[in-house]
């Protein structure tokens, strides 16, 4: 028997790290998932050291932007996709929207620094101004039929499938080492950013689970291990107590992630129950277990050549890395 | 969880040129620096500042091997002893840079670089050996040049950055200026986030992630 899946639910939170004078991460999670209510959910980190001072307002715009343009793509898909549109829709997808992304980003810095410009000037050069306000960003769409995100920099997009498997589309083949990262504030940013384009042709199956994440938490674990053993306990937490039930537990879990990683550490996710799971019996009756994650798991030998095969038409600018 | 390691390695000339009152303040410095780099860890708690020391003469050698949290770090005294074989330090350098020893989840490493002279050995080799490694190309490096007779041109390419120079110490004080902000501003840049990445054919220029302090003259000191 199917038993058929509840609309998305989503939850942001996020921890300014420790001695930082403000957080400089944002985050936006909304919608439900319907052709009408797009989910939609992105995480921004203001790059936060010295020379970027304006990094926190960088990452509002940032965030702000791709819900903008984030809802503006859902509707391009509608309820009715003829195949030649999907397909154009893909390539505005994989190289336009980026490019969009990032003008509007940069547009609206130079707006905001021209309305309250710094000690340089309201005409110092473009370039160093942009760098001001460095920021991440990573985003996510969900709509029947169609899942796609996009990444610039570092920070985490986490998506557990209906069988438990974790997995992180976005997650470059190498990452940096390092605090280096892509940034918005780059010239020609959009040439760096990664997208992930998942069709999800049964209604009934795909992603229970996505998370997107700055990297202060996936860097406060010693391994990737460790942080897949996170989000694996984060998903068995929602599906024993619901997201209601784990709401106020999951700033303290950040907390603590954030007084290992030194960073604000953000988390916004949105998860998709089968009708009748969530805050009933299971979770009543789930242990009250103070984190999600237990000891941290030995770190695996590299992966060798075997991958699973990925679902029909999801593509990658990338090579999707499995962590599990 | 863990906190991430910022590894630090002190490259110390340790040739016959430096005999007298350069290894003296040289000693005097670094033993001077150490708080400072324990205020900069205190600052810093979620990065673990470990340190580590080789000096290169005739031959180069570990004279801390293991990573010392720089809590517990304490310093012992250096002596000159022969000719400059920069060359060998930077592949004892080299060796340390390669995952594994160091892990994949670090925060840059500081390599210090401290001379007065110029290599007697193949020392684009052992530059070549760090560059060949991924942390080696992502290491916060920061150079001193002692006195006048410091060939500035192979620091200068050991920094492989233009926007970047040499910091020189041509008296005690400036010597003890040069250690203390080698301690601590690199410790900093090595843990704090930077904006760069490759678009295109190269690479973006990244921030300069840090600059060396100008050091005023000081007519009070003996001049090397």
């Amino acid at each position: 028997m199917v038993i058929p899946l509840a609309d998305w639910e989503t939850l942001c939170a996020s921890v300014q790290g420790f001695g930082k004078k403000r957080n400089q991460d944002w985050s936006v999670a909304e919608g439900t998932g319907s052709a009408a209510d797009p989910l939609v959910l992105t995480v921004a980190d203001g790059h936060g050291s010295p020379s970027y001072p304006r990094s926190d307002v960088g990452a509002r715009f940032a965030a702000d932007r791709f819900v903008v343009r984030g809802r503006e793509f859902a509707a391009c898909l509608g309820a009715d996709r003829p195949g030649g549109r999907l397909r154009r829709l893909h390539d505005y997808a994989r190289y336009e929207l980026p490019e969009r992304l990032v003008r509007d980003w940069q547009n609206e810095v130079w707006g905001h620094w021209r309305r309250q410009p710094g000690p340089e000037g309201a005409d110092a050069p473009r370039e160093d101004v942009l760098r001001l306000y460095g920021s991440t960003l990573v985003g996510a769409v969900l709509v029947p039929g169609l899942f796609v995100a996009w990444q610039l920099g570092d920070g985490e997009l986490t998506v557990v499938d209906e069988d438990g498997r974790v997995r992180l589309p976005l997650a470059p083949e190498r990452a940096e080492l390092g605090d280096e990262t892509a940034s918005l504030c780059l010239p020609e940013a959009w040439r760096l950013v990664r997208v992930h384009w998942e069709p999800l042709p049964d209604p009934e199956r795909g992603p229970r689970l996505l998370a997107l994440s700055t990297d202060g938490l996936s860097k406060s674990f010693a391994s990737d291990a460790g942080f897949t053993a996170f989000t694996e306990g984060l998903y068995e937490r929602l599906a024993g107590r619901g997201l209601p039930g784990i709401a106020e537990d999951v700033p303290r879990w950040l907390a603590e992630a954030s007084r290992h990683s030194g960073d604000d550490t953000t988390l916004a996710l949105a998860h998709r129950a089968e009708r009748g799971d969530g805050p009933g019996p299971a979770w009543a009756s789930a242990p009250e277990a103070a984190r999600p994650w237990g000891p941290e798991p030995e770190p695996e030998p590299e992966p060798g050549a075997e991958s699973p095969a990925e679902p029909d038409g999801t593509t990658n600018d990338d090579e999707e890395t499995e962590r599990r | 969880m863990a906190n991430r390691p910022v590894h630090f390695i002190w490259l110390l000339d340790t040739s016959y040129s430096m005999l007298g009152e350069k290894i003296g303040q040289l000693n005097y410095a670094i033993r001077e620096a150490i708080p400072e780099m324990q205020s900069v860890a205190r600052d810093n708690p979620a990065a673990q500042l470990l340190l580590r020391t080789i000096t290169f003469s005739t031959t180069a050698r570990w004279h801390h091997k293991d990573p010392v949290e720089v809590d517990s770090f304490t310093w012992q005294d250096v002596a000159p002893d022969g000719t400059t074989n920069l060359g060998e330090a930077l592949h004892l350098v080299a060796g340390e840079l390669r995952t594994p020893p160091m892990p994949e989840r670090a925060l840059k490493p500081v390599i210090a670089l401290v001379s007065d002279g110029a290599p007697t050995d193949d020392w684009r080799a052992g530059l070549r050996a760090i560059e060949a490694t991924p942390w080696g190309r992502k290491a916060v490096r920061v150079a001193i040049a002692i006195g006048a007779d410091a060939d500035r041109g192979v620091l200068q390419e050991f920094l492989a950055n233009p926007e970047l120079r040499p910091l020189d110490a041509n008296s005690p004080k400036q010597l003890a200026a040069a250690i203390r902000w080698a301690s601590t501003a690199a410790v900093k840049a090595a843990s704090q986030p930077v904006a760069g990445g490759h678009v295109g054919d190269g690479p973006t220029k990244p921030a300069a992630p840090y600059a060396p302090p100008v050091l005023a003259d000081d007519d009070e000191d003996d001049v090397w």
